[in-house]
C-alpha cells in the first residue's frame, strides 16, 4: 500500500494512487467508496491528452490532501510550464478542486479532461472488476454526469457536477481554459453518492440524525482533541503515535444508518465498517481517554444483538455480532455480511467492556439499561456457545460462506497443531475460555452490584471458578510448559504455541503458579521478535513471517497482552513489549497498521510492512493508548485512579493529564526507571 | 387461509414479553401493500407487551414494504435487514425501533437448534471429562 494516498471519513474513503487519479488496480480497492460500495472507478487527469506525475502531497488533515503535480511522466526532464494543484476533501461528498497555473510569459489554451466512471462494486469485488448484477446506465443530463446502477429496487447513483461550465459526455468532464500569461483557473468537482431509498430520496436522509456539514468538519477534530488527556513526553515517537492514534480514531467514526450513535470503522481499506469485535476491543483500549468510544460500541451491539437461529449469518440469540456491511451483494442474499454473527468471541467481550466501562465511568444508567442485552449474551455462553454441552464456549460455522475460524483470528490456517495438521470442528480455542471465564466473573459484579441478583452473581461466580480449574487441567500441555491453543472435537489438545495465550493472562483464567511461565514463554524469541509477540511462534510448522495469523504481529493482540502481563504483576515485562511497539509505531509514522511482519528484529533491523494490511485500523490506533495506560499502570480502584509505572529508561519521563473517569479528571506521572537491555 | 403476518402478529401479541427487551417501548407501523392496496398493523410495544391493531395511527418507525415480502418475514424465511438493503423494505422514523423488534421474527423454516446436530454426530463417540491426549 506503498504510495497510494487516501482520505477518509468514517465509513467513506478516496483511496488513488499519489498523482490522486484512480484506476481500477488488481491489489487494492481504488477509488471512492461509501457505505462498502464503490462510487467512483476511474477519475484520472489529464492535461492535453497527457498524464500528470506529482512533485509533492500535503496531507493537510485525515479528510483532506493536496496535490502538487506538473504534465509529463517523471522518467524524462520536465520543463513544467504548467501545473496543477488537486485538493480534495470528503465531508459527506467528494469535493475536488483543480487549479490551474500557466507558469508561461504568455498565454495559452489548455484542455483538462477528468476521465469518470463507476462500477458500483462491492469493496471485496473492486479489485477484480466483476461486473455486478443489474443495469447500469452513464446519463449526460444538464450540468452533471449522472451514473447509476440498478437492481430491482436497489439504485446507487453517483452523481459529478463542477463549479465551472465543462463539456459533459458519457465517461468525463472536459474544459477548454485559456490562460493568460501567469494566469491561474479553477473548478471545484463535485461527486455525490447516493443509494436511494424511500421516494427516491438517499435512504440516510430518511434517518434522523443524518447530516455532515463540511465547516463542522474541523471544529470536531479539534473538540476531540481537546477533549482526550495531554501528553507530555521525552519520547518524541510516543508522542507522535499518541497524535496521530487520536486523529485516526476520530477519522474513523461514522453514524450508522442503523443508529444515531457513532460508530466505529475498523480499517482502511478493506474493514470500512463496523466489526464487532474491534469495536469492543477498541472500546476497551480507549476506556482511560475517550470513553465515549466504549460506550457507543455497547449501544450498537447490543441494538444488534442476535435474535434468533440463522443459519445462514450463523446468528443466535443473544450473539453479539461478528460485522455490518450495507453494500448490495449482502440485500440480495449474495453474502451473509449484511448482518453477520460467525464470531464467538464478541459475546463475552460484550459483558467484560460492559463491566470495564463501569469501572472507569460509573456510569451505572448503562449498566442498568444494557441488563437485557447483558443477560442474553451470558447466558449465549451456556447455551449456543457452549454447543458440545461440556462447559467450554466452540464455534462451527454453519454459513456456507461464512468464517472457518470464529476466534480474533479467523482466517482459515489460524488453528493449527504444532505440526501443521488442522483439527476437525468444533473448535474451542483457549482465549475464548479466557474470556468466558472474564464474563461470568464480571457478570457476577454487575449483577450483585446493578441489577440486584445475587443469587445470579453467586452462580456465575461458581460457574468461572470451575471453568477456570477445567480450563487448566484440560488447556495446561505439561510436557512443553504451556497451554494449548484450543480442544479439537475429540477433547485432544491442539498444541501449535500461539499468542492467544497471552490473551488468558488478560482475562485472569491462568493459575498463579502458572504465570510466570507463561509470561517467559511470550517473550521467548520464539514468539517474541523483538518489535512484538508473532501470532505463531517461528519454530510452528505453519510459521510465516508474513502470514496473516500464522507469524505477523497485531499491534491489537499485543496490546491486550501487555494488558495481561501487568495483571499478573510483570511490569517489566509489560515494559518491555510497550517499548518494542512503541518503537515499531516509530517506523509507521505513529500509525501502527492492523498488522506487520514477524521478522526477527536482529534481521531487518526495522518492522517490516505486512503487504495487504489495514491502516489506519481502529484497535491498531487504540493499541497505543493501552501501552500509555501499561507504562503508567493505571487501573481504576473503586472512586480513584491508581497509578503505578513501570516505564523504560530509554522512554524517560511520561506525564498525561486530565484523564476522565468516575474521579472527574486526574492526572498521572511516571518517569523512566525500568532497566532493559536492547532488543 | 393461512395469513403468516396475521398469524405472526397474534404470536407476538401472545409472547411479546418472551421476545422483546423489557425496555422495549414505542410505537410501529407497518405498511403493507398488496396489488396496490395498503393493509396496516399498528404495534404498541410497552415494557415488552406487544399490542397489534389494524389501524393507521402515527407511529415512531413507519416501515413499508409489500406484503408478499412481510409474509416471509413472518415466516423466517426473509430477512428484515436484507431487505431493507436491497431497498424492498422502507424505513421512517426510528430505525433502532426496528432493530429492536426484530427480535420477534422468527428463525427461517426447517431451522434446527445447532447443538442438536452437534449431539447427533458426536452420539457416543466421546464422554465429557475423558479427554484423549494427542501426543
Amino acid at each position: 500500500m506503498n504510495d497510494l494516498v487516501s482520505i477518509l471519513d468514517g465509513n467513506t474513503f478516496m483511496l488513488s494512487d499519489s498523482t490522486g487519479d484512480v484506476e481500477p488496480s488488481p491489489n487494492y480497492p481504488s477509488g471512492l467508496f461509501a457505505w462498502d460500495t464503490r462510487f467512483l472507478s476511474r477519475w484520472v487527469l489529464t492535461i492535453n491528452g497527457e498524464r500528470l506525475h506529482e512533485l509533492s502531497i500535503d496531507d493537510l488533515q485525515y479528510f483532506e490532501c493536496r496535490f502538487f503535480l506538473v504534465p509529463g511522466e517523471p522518467t524524462h526532464y520536465v520543463d513544467a510550464k504548467t501545473s496543477v494543484i488537486r485538493q480534495r476533501s470528503l465531508a459527506g461528498a467528494f469535493e475536488e478542486e483543480l487549479t490551474v497555473l500557466n507558469h508561461r510569459d504568455e498565454p495559452v489554451v489548455l484542455t483538462l479532461r477528468m476521465e469518470i466512471d463507476s462500477d458500483f462494486a462491492d469493496v471485496f469485488d473492486a479489485r477484480e472488476s466483476r461486473s455486478l448484477p443489474g443495469r447500469t446506465a452513464k446519463l449526460v443530463e444538464p450540468g452533471r454526469l449522472r451514473l447509476c446502477h440498478e437492481r430491482h429496487r436497489h439504485v446507487a447513483e453517483t452523481i459529478v457536477t463542477s463549479s465551472e461550465p465543462a463539456e459533459i459526455d458519457a465517461d468525463g468532464l472536459t474544459f477548454r481554459i485559456e490562460l493568460g500569461a501567469h494566469g491561474r483557473w479553477s473548478t471545484t468537482l463535485r461527486a455525490i453518492g447516493t443509494i436511494q431509498g424511500a421516494g427516491g430520496r438517499d435512504v440516510r436522509e430518511n434517518l434522523r440524525g443524518y447530516q455532515e456539514a463540511w465547516p463542522e468538519k474541523r471544529r470536531e477534530l479539534r473538540e476531540w482533541l481537546d477533549q482526550a488527556p495531554k501528553l507530555t513526553c521525552d519520547s518524541e515517537t510516543l508522542d507522535d503515535a499518541y497524535q496521530r492514534s487520536l486523529v485516526d480514531l476520530a477519522a474513523l467514526q461514522y453514524i450508522g444508518l442503523t443508529s444515531q450513535v457513532k460508530l466505529m470503522a475498523t480499517g482502511l481499506p478493506w474493514y470500512m465498517t463496523l466489526f464487532g469485535r474491534h469495536s469492543l476491543v477498541t472500546g476497551f483500549q480507549t476506556l482511560p481517554f475517550i470513553p465515549q468510544i466504549a460506550r457507543s460500541a455497547l449501544w450498537v451491539l447490543a441494538l444488534l444483538q442476535g435474535g434468533r437461529v440463522d443459519d445462514f449469518r450463523d446468528e443466535e440469540p443473544g450473539k453479539i455480532m461478528h460485522e455490518i456491511r450495507y453494500g448490495e451483494p449482502g440485500g440480495f442474499g449474495d453474502s451473509p455480511y449484511t448482518t453477520y454473527y460467525g464470531a464467538a468471541d464478541c459475546t463475552p467481550l460484550f459483558v467484560v467492556l460492559l463491566d470495564e466501562y463501569e469501572r472507569w465511568t460509573g456510569d451505572a444508567e448503562t449498566v442498568r439499561l444494557l441488563e437485557y442485552e447483558a443477560r442474553s449474551a451470558l447466558a449465549w455462553i451456556d447455551t449456543y456457545g457452549n454447543l458440545m454441552d461440556d462447559g467450554y464456549v466452540w464455534y462451527e460455522r454453519r454459513s456456507p460462506s461464512g468464517l472457518e475460524n470464529q476466534g480474533w483470528k479467523d482466517s482459515w490456517n489460524s488453528v493449527t497443531y504444532a505440526d501443521g495438521r488442522l483439527p476437525g470442528n468444533p473448535r474451542a480455542t483457549c482465549e475464548l475460555q479466557g474470556y468466558a471465564y472474564d464474563a461470568k466473573v464480571r457478570g457476577a459484579r454487575l449483577a450483585r452490584t446493578f441489577w440486584n441478583d445475587p443469587a445470579y452473581a453467586d452462580r456465575l461466580e461458581q460457574e468461572a471458578a470451575d471453568l477456570r480449574d477445567r480450563f487448566n487441567r484440560d488447556f495446561w500441555i505439561a510436557d512443553q510448559g504451556y497451554y494449548a491453543l484450543a480442544l479439537d472435537a475429540e477433547g485432544g489438545q491442539v498444541d501449535a504455541l500461539a499468542s492467544n495465550m497471552g490473551h488468558l493472562l488478560w482475562s485472569g483464567i491462568v493459575d498463579d503458579s502458572r504465570a510466570e511461565q507463561v509470561a517467559e514463554v511470550l517473550l521467548d524469541r520464539h514468539l517474541f521478535s523483538g518489535w512484538g509477540i508473532r501470532t505463531l511462534a517461528r519454530d510452528q510448522a505453519f510459521y510465516n513471517p508474513v502470514g496473516y495469523h500464522t507469524g505477523a504481529i497485531w499491534p491489537s493482540d499485543n496490546s491486550l497482552i501487555a494488558l495481561g502481563l501487568r495483571r499478573y504483576g510483570f511490569a517489566e515485562q509489560a515494559a518491555r513489549l510497550a517499548v518494542a511497539m512503541v518503537e515499531a509505531s516509530g517506523y509507521f509514522g505513529g500509525r501502527m497498521p492492523e498488522a506487520f511482519a514477524g521478522y526477527d528484529r536482529r534481521r531487518t533491523k526495522y518492522p517490516v510492512q505486512y503487504p495487504r494490511a489495514c491502516s489506519p485500523h481502529c484497535s491498531s490506533a487504540g493499541t497505543t493508548l493501552v501501552l500509555l495506560r501499561t507504562l503508567l499502570g493505571l487501573r481504576p480502584h473503586q472512586d480513584h485512579l491508581t497509578i503505578d509505572p513501570a516505564i523504560p529508561e530509554r522512554l524517560g519521563r511520561i506525564e498525561l493529564v486530565g484523564i476522565p473517569g468516575r474521579w472527574g479528571r486526574t492526572d498521572a506521572f511516571g518517569r523512566g526507571r525500568v532497566h532493559l537491555e536492547p532488543e | 387461509m393461512a395469513d403468516p403476518t396475521a398469524e405472526f402478529f397474534s404470536r407476538i401479541e401472545e409472547h411479546g414479553p418472551d421476545l422483546l427487551p423489557a425496555k422495549a417501548r414505542g410505537r410501529l407501523r407497518f405498511d403493507l401493500d398488496r396489488d396496490g392496496e395498503v393493509e396496516h398493523w399498528f404495534v404498541a410495544v410497552n415494557q415488552g407487551n406487544v399490542l397489534v391493531s389494524r389501524e393507521k395511527r402515527e407511529a415512531d418507525c413507519v416501515v413499508a414494504t409489500e406484503k408478499e415480502l412481510f409474509d416471509k418475514l413472518a415466516t423466517g424465511e426473509a430477512q428484515v435487514l436484507a431487505a431493507y438493503n436491497r431497498n424492498d423494505l422502507t424505513v421512517r422514523g426510528n430505525l433502532p425501533l426496528l432493530l429492536v423488534f426484530r427480535r420477534a421474527f422468527p428463525s427461517p423454516p426447517g431451522t434446527r437448534d445447532p447443538r442438536e446436530r452437534i449431539r447427533e454426530r458426536f452420539a457416543g463417540r466421546r464422554v465429557a471429562g475423558e479427554r484423549e491426549r494427542r501426543p
